[in-house]
């Protein structure tokens, strides 16, 4: 029998399949109008991979904005459970893991049995998540890893708010216009510490101190995750497939709710 | 042109209250202190909406002034926040009253119940009193929102100053100062205070606020034998009906269906999972979702340490006006509100050891400067024995702060959080 995690993101929609403790197959795919067929996609890719298209029997969890209308799904869980039990699979020394997602951002603090201990998110304003990072890369016309290596060239970040996307825009609008133009490095650094400070306070309201993961597919930007290093003050771990760390925990609850014997 | 009129919001909450009444009596499974407690909220507001008819002297009140004092000397009180919870709470929104308050240049980020009061003023939903009386007893907003409906409602105010500390020289000015207030409601209203019926609202007084207490000995209890949310009752009561016959019979009523309900071990919820505290005031316009979620995921408040956990303390009814001015001082949102000590720490770390607290449930009031302000030290002090804060952003009648989507799904995280434990 196969365990099926499935986090179902306001952009894409990410599937993992387990067996027995261990990592089969991941697919991910664009989040379609209906939850119910965003997630059948990806489950199904993901099965494919796995080589378990026709399995029969498996328990699936869903997570995520949509999971509750996906009718095939054993369970719905919350995305913080999940975040937890996925980065304790990778790594069970992380005490917290912030996920900057597409429309949101999340610390979840987890005690060492990958439990949720407490938990701050932001999803008031784009400021601080993914979409705002890419409005930013697509107003300056570079693409994450462009922005990533040029961050490393900067000598003083520019003064960017954190507290409102629309605002921000417009700030970086101005810096690059001013005469003479704040050079490019410092702006996407200025970028990086508005989104940093966010993720800061978050964790500073929860007590996240060590042992930091980053989850998401925002991790993949080099250039936050090290800005955010320097902000914390430590090195933040990264997992391989951060984008899956939801879907994954969704995963290993699911093969738990088998162990208990709930279909 | 016509120009819509905003509805008479006390004759919306009275038509409201007949139809919950008439609900709850045909119900065969309703408490009877519920009945009770409703028809005290029909006769306080059909009191209010008659009153002009009437002749009736009006007195305005902020939440946590003395109504004792007002309903001494029988004159027909108005609790202004409370009423604009009512709209809300029976009309399911006030946003007509929110928006006659922006209209008059009350910015969102004001405390919504303040907002919405200055606005039901301004537009005519009720009725503008003769006399605003209020006071800085525990919320500071208050301090402001008096002088305001002064001016909307071209009434006279008394503002009654309660120091911020509780020595002996301060509670003999705050008896000096109600002592005047009284001379000022004299004046207004033309009639004369009753010291000796003043002594037996207080007595009542101090009776009521000992079956609360005894209410909550007996909430204790696994599981629970009062409702989820039915704090909002007792919260109401001293609001409302302070030292009234009415609110000891609806109390003695209450006490008596929840041993019964001990006994029976009848909870209140068909499957208690989850005994939580509740910080501060849910958003009123949610209540039936939360009931209704309180009733699925088995989630119960079985202790408010700032609404309804008194503190120590009797009160001497042959002393009225001193014990007035005790009770100031023993309001549990003083807690909250006043000289924040180790006193306040310590009172939610015994409520969540002495009621088996899950976790709690803090309804952050972004209008709310002085409770939001709390959220830190409350949730740092709850982590030291074990019980999990949940923060949710909200506003008490606004409804374009938080969706019920929103609070159920934070909830719902919350719940498995603690499940997971």
């Amino acid at each position: 029998m196969l365990a099926v995690g499935i986090d179902i993101g306001s952009l894409t929609t990410k599937a993992v399949v387990m067996n027995e403790g261990q990592l089969l197959a991941s697919e991910v795919s664009n989040t379609l109008d209906e939850a119910e067929t965003s997630a059948l996609v990806a489950m199904t890719g993901a099965l494919e991979k796995a080589g378990a298209d026709d399995s029969p029997e498996k328990c699936v969890i869903t997570t995520g904005a949509g999971g509750k209308a996906v009718s095939f799904a054993n369970r719905t869980k919350a995305i913080t459970t999940c975040l937890a039990r996925g980065i304790s699979w990778h790594d069970p020394a992380i005490r917290a893991v912030i996920d900057i997602g597409a429309e949101s951002s999340t610390v979840v603090k987890i005690n060492d049995r990958g439990r949720v201990t407490d938990w701050a998110n932001h999803d008031k304003c784009a400021a601080g998540t993914g979409i705002f990072l890419q409005q930013m890369a697509k107003l300056m016309k570079l693409s994450f890893e462009e922005m990533s290596e040029l961050s490393r060239n900067a000598k003083k970040g520019a003064e960017i708010t954190g507290t409102c996307a629309v605002f921000a825009e417009s700030e970086v609008i101005s810096h690059v216009h001013r005469v003479p133009p704040t050079p490019m490095p410092d702006i996407i650094l200025g970028i990086y510490l508005s989104v940093s400070s966010r993720i800061k306070t978050m964790c500073k309201r929860i007590g996240a101190g060590e042992n930091l993961a980053v989850s998401g597919g925002v991790a993949l930007n080099t250039g936050l995750v090290e800005t955010l290093e320097k902000e914390l003050g430590q090195r933040i771990f990264v997992p391989k497939d951060p984008v899956f760390v939801a879907a994954l925990g969704a995963a290993v609850l699911a093969e738990e709710e088998m162990q208990k014997g709930i279909q | 042109m016509t120009i819509a009129k905003t509805s008479n919001k006390i004759n919306s909450i009275v038509r409201a209250c007949r139809i919950i009444l008439s609900m709850i009596e045909s119900d065969p499974n309703a408490r009877e202190s519920q009945k009770k407690y409703y028809h005290m909220l029909l006769k306080y507001y059909t009191r209010l909406r008659d009153a002009r008819e009437n002749n009736q002297f009006i007195a305005a009140h902020t939440v946590f002034f003395p109504a004792e004092i007002i309903l001494a000397m029988d004159l027909v009180p108005m609790h202004t926040e409370t009423t604009t919870w009512m709209t809300s709470l029976f009309t399911g929104e006030c946003s007509d009253l929110l928006a006659a308050g922006a209209r008059m240049g009350m910015a969102t980020e004001i405390c919504a119940p303040h907002r919405g009061m200055a606005g039901a003023f301004a537009c005519g939903a009720i009725p503008k009193p003769d006399v605003m009386v209020w006071s800085n007893m525990v919320c500071d907003n208050t301090a402001k929102s008096g002088e305001l409906v002064m001016d909307i409602c071209d009434c006279p105010g008394f503002f009654l100053d309660r120091p911020f500390k509780d020595s002996p020289l301060e509670k003999a000015y705050m008896a000096d100062e109600i002592r005047d207030m009284i001379a000022f409601l004299e004046a207004q209203s033309g009639k004369k205070m009753d010291y000796d019926r003043l002594s037996e609202v207080m007595e009542r007084t101090d009776r009521q606020i000992q079956l609360v207490r005894e209410v909550n000995e007996l909430r204790k209890n696994i599981p629970t034998p009062f409702s989820p949310l039915g704090f909002l009752e007792l919260l109401t009561i001293d609001y409302l009906f302070p030292g009234q016959p009415e609110s000891i019979d609806y109390l003695v009523t209450l006490k008596q269906e929840l041993e019964q309900a001990v006994k029976e071990k009848k909870g209140a919820v068909p499957n208690e999972r989850f005994r939580l505290m509740t910080l501060f005031i849910p958003p009123m316009y949610l209540m039936a979702f939360l009931e209704k979620l309180a009733a699925q995921t088995g989630a119960v408040s079985v202790i408010e340490p700032f609404f309804t956990f008194w503190g120590e303390g009797k009160l001497d009814p042959s002393h009225p006006v001193e014990s007035v001015v005790e009770k100031a001082y023993m309001i549990p949102e003083t807690r909250m509100y006043g000289p924040l000590g180790t006193s306040a720490l310590d009172a939610i770390k015994k409520c969540a050891c002495d009621w088996k607290v899950d976790g709690a449930v803090y309804y952050a009031d972004v209008g709310c400067r002085h409770s939001c302000a709390t959220i830190k030290l409350f949730k740092d002090a709850l982590a030291d024995v074990d019980v999990p804060v949940l923060t949710l952003d909200c506003d008490v009648v606004d409804q374009t702060v938080t969706s019920e989507d929103e609070v159920r799904e934070k909830m719902e995280r919350f719940l498995e959080l603690l499940e997971d434990r």
